[in-house]
């Protein structure tokens, strides 16, 4: 994998809120992103072309994050594919034994929602080992971010110069 | 007087003497020829004169063989003989015979005096006696004052033995000394009869329990000089006593440890047993019964009507029995006629206490609520977190949209922060209406009907849906109390759950049916799809936590809600449900208990809401 080709993750999870802000966080900061509803879905893309990384939601109908977990074990290739689990029932009757299984013999990083899209952000990085990267990625965005925080505050005076010199450029 | 005179008065004497004593007087010479007779000898023998004695008395020619007369003739001493004899009726007579010899002034026995009275009477007397003695139907013998047996019958010796002489204890009892309590003593002591009951030893052996009279025979101034004891077995009497005390005994214990209380009255309705179980039940402390009166206070009125046991019983479930305290205690009631035969010996109470049960059932259903608390806020909690982090991805869509000026982020942004904020208010709503909920008004409704206006209700909304909703009504279904608009409530919730998940089917043609029907007592609502199904992890967890799985539409309160109506009928819920073939959701309520809440809707110590 080379810096000019984007990560791409597969994000699972049956909410499709859930899905629709995930999608966008990674996708800002440079990731390119799939979407499954659930375990039946997820296994379907993976087969397809696996992800660098596979985001994963731990109840669901159908098929439940955990039995799509063990399907991905079974295979030799696909068992390779990191998994981060974003789940809301990790200390729940509901997910906690699926979720103890899986954080002894697996992935060993979870998050618990609502999760915030930085510390999301930065889970999938590490995960990837690119946490180094994240200033290179996201460059232009936290430029944007300063300025637009300057404008906001800026006298005419200073806006007329700053688009001058943007308008130079 | 000279002696002229004297011997004038001594014949005299002589002669009335005679004539007066009151005995038959004749007297007889050595030739057996009868020289005088009284009157009364006559008049018993017959003509006497110029004839022998042997003639007159015995009808015979010749003199008796063995004549005491003879003998008197030689030796001069006289004699006291029973002879057997002729009247002059010619009937056979026994009679005694004193024989006085009578000295001529040589000192020769001249004449014998003989003096009889008839003792045929006497004789027959003891015979009578002795066939009594040997008739009487039970052990009787006679005893000297030595205690030794003397005479025994024929029962007494089948019942112990031969006495051969030995003593009473040796025989009866197998003593070796007198026995310390004695009705023979003290009959010899006062010459009165005693009666005692005695335990001796048969003849083979076994122990025979008999009830001894003993009774005197006097014998003039003696006193007495015999006594006569009479013993009546009752060993089989007291065999019979003992199994009756043993079976006395065991139902007595089995009364008396009754776990159940129970309650008896005589065929006059006078309490004879109150057990401790009932006692402790109606806190009846004295140590005497209950009156009758007493006793109606604290029992059900319908055990002492005349008319309420039909067939010798009587049933009441879910009644109260009113304590000395003027408790009133729930108590399951049933009670039977005592009969022997066509006899009536009274009535019996069999009361269970229900406080218990009543509060083991109490502390059941406060468990169940609890762990439901528990469940729910779990639930809770996840349905929260989701909220929030819809809440989360509407915020940072607009707060990313906002840094990029990109208004059509901005706006679905916006569109997920009013989703989730409208979800959180449903949220709310249904779970106010859950954790409030409202009385179940149980009332007569047809279940067929129910079902008939539900499906008319949702027939369009399913078909929109491509699912088609169809009924399948069981001809036997009958009324039932229910609260119509709670089970409306629980059919319409598992209808739509089962339209949902029959429209999911990629391949069409979804269906869902709405079944009533009986089954052992049991009313079933049935909600059959041909939807996705749930595997079995999921439908463990449906009725317990606030479980969705239909994304945004659902809050998961729907059969949380649908399963407490369900409870609140005393009835019960399952699924049945293989993946990707359909599920069947059943509510179960059994019939007896719609009754019983029905029954007691006014009672408030059976409600049991409000709690959560």
């Amino acid at each position: 994998m080379t810096d000019t080709k984007p990560y791409r993750i597969l994000i699972v999870d049956d909410e499709a809120d859930v899905r629709d802000y995930l999608r966008m966080a990674l996708e800002d900061a440079g990731f390119v992103v799939e979407t499954a509803e659930d375990g039946l879905e997820a296994m379907e893309s993976v087969q397809r072309s696996a992800p660098d990384l596979v985001s994963l939601d731990l109840v669901m109908p159908r098929h439940s994050g955990a039995k799509f977990y063990h399907d991905l074990q079974k295979d030799k290739t696909l068992s390779k594919i990191p998994v981060l689990i974003v789940t809301g029932h990790a200390r729940d009757e509901m997910g906690k034994n699926d979720f103890n299984e899986m954080t002894m013999s697996g992935p060993g990083i979870y998050l618990e929602k609502p999760v915030r899209h930085d510390s999301y952000v930065s889970a999938i990085r590490s995960l990837l080992g690119i946490q180094g990267a994240e200033d290179h990625m996201n460059d232009s965005e936290r430029l944007r971010g300063e300025l637009a925080a300057v404008l906001s505050t800026a006298d005419t005076g200073t806006l007329q110069r700053a688009l001058d010199a943007l308008k130079k450029k | 007087m000279t002696p002229q005179s004297q011997s004038e008065l001594d014949q005299l004497l002589g002669r009335s003497m005679f004539e007066v004593v009151p005995f038959n007087v004749a007297v007889i010479d050595r030739d057996f020829s009868i020289v005088a007779g009284n009157t009364n000898f006559e008049e018993y023998f017959g003509p006497w004169r110029n004839r022998s004695c042997y003639e007159v008395c015995k009808h015979t020619s010749r003199p008796c063989e063995r004549c005491a007369l003879r003998a008197m003739f030689i030796d001069g001493r006289p004699r006291v003989s029973e002879e057997t004899g002729v009247d002059r009726h010619g009937r056979t007579r026994h009679y005694v015979a004193h024989l006085v010899p009578l000295m001529d002034p040589t000192g020769h026995v001249a004449h014998v005096m003989a003096m009889t009275t008839d003792s045929t009477e006497t004789r027959s007397w003891k015979r009578e006696y002795d066939r009594l003695f040997e008739r009487v139907p039970c052990p009787a013998f006679v005893i000297d004052r030595e205690y030794r047996v003397i005479q025994a019958n024929d029962k007494f010796r089948e019942f112990f033995g031969i006495p051969d002489g030995r003593f009473c204890y040796e025989v009866c009892k197998r003593g070796k000394s007198r026995c310390r309590s004695c009705t023979a003593a003290l009959t010899f002591a006062d010459a009165r009869d005693h009666v005692a009951t005695e335990v001796g030893v048969h003849q083979d052996g076994s122990p025979a329990h008999y009830v001894v009279t003993s009774s005197p025979v006097l014998r003039g101034h003696e006193g007495v000089s015999h006594v006569i004891q009479i013993a009546a077995d009752i060993s089989e009497i007291s065999q019979l006593e003992r199994e009756l005390r043993k079976t006395q005994d065991y139902y007595e214990t089995l009364i008396h440890n009754s776990p159940s209380g129970i309650i008896a009255l005589d065929s006059s309705g006078d309490p004879k047993v109150v057990n401790p179980a009932a006692r402790a039940l109606l806190e009846w402390t004295d140590s005497q019964l209950p009156t009758a009166a007493r006793l109606k206070e604290m029992m059900p009125v319908q055990f002492f009507a005349s008319g309420a046991m039909p067939e010798g019983k009587l049933q009441l479930s879910e009644i109260s029995v009113s304590s000395a305290q003027q408790q009133e205690i729930p108590v399951r009631f049933s009670a039977v006629e005592l009969r022997s035969g066509r006899q009536h010996l009274g009535r019996a109470a069999f009361i269970e206490d229900l406080r218990e049960i009543k509060q083991l059932e109490q502390e059941k259903l406060d468990t169940e609520r609890l762990a439901a608390v528990g469940q729910t806020v779990a639930g809770l909690a996840h349905t929260i977190k989701n909220l929030l982090m819809g809440l989360e991805g509407g915020m940072y869509m607009v707060d990313s949209g906002m840094s990029r000026s990109d208004a059509a982020r901005i706006t679905s942004g916006w569109q997920m922060l009013q989703r989730n904020i409208e979800k959180t208010t449903g949220l709310v709503k249904d779970f106010l209406s859950f954790a409030k909920g409202r009385l179940p008004e149980l009332r007569p409704t047809d279940p067929n009907k129910l079902a008939r206006d539900i499906v008319a209700l949702y027939v369009d909304a399913a078909r929109l849906q491509r699912v088609e909703l169809s009924l399948n009504l069981g001809a036997d279904v009958k009324v039932a109390p229910l609260d119509a608009q709670g089970m409306e409530t629980c059919i319409t919730n598992l209808l739509s759950n089962g339209i949902d998940a029959a429209a999911m089917r990629a391949e069409g043609g979804g269906e869902v049916i709405l079944r009533t029907r009986e089954q052992a007592g049991d009313l079933l609502f049935e909600v059959i799809d041909n939807g996705c199904g749930m595997d079995c992890e999921v439908s463990r967890k449906v009725f317990t936590t606030f479980f969705t799985t239909k994304g945004n539409k659902g809050t998961g309160l729907g059969l949380l809600t649908t399963r407490k109506i369900v409870q609140e009928h005393g009835g019960r819920i399952d699924v049945e449900s293989t993946p990707g073939q359909g599920a069947t959701f059943r509510i179960r309520l059994p019939r007896e208990r719609l009754q019983a809440i029905a029954n007691s809707a006014s009672e408030p110590a059976i409600s049991s809401h409000g709690a959560m």
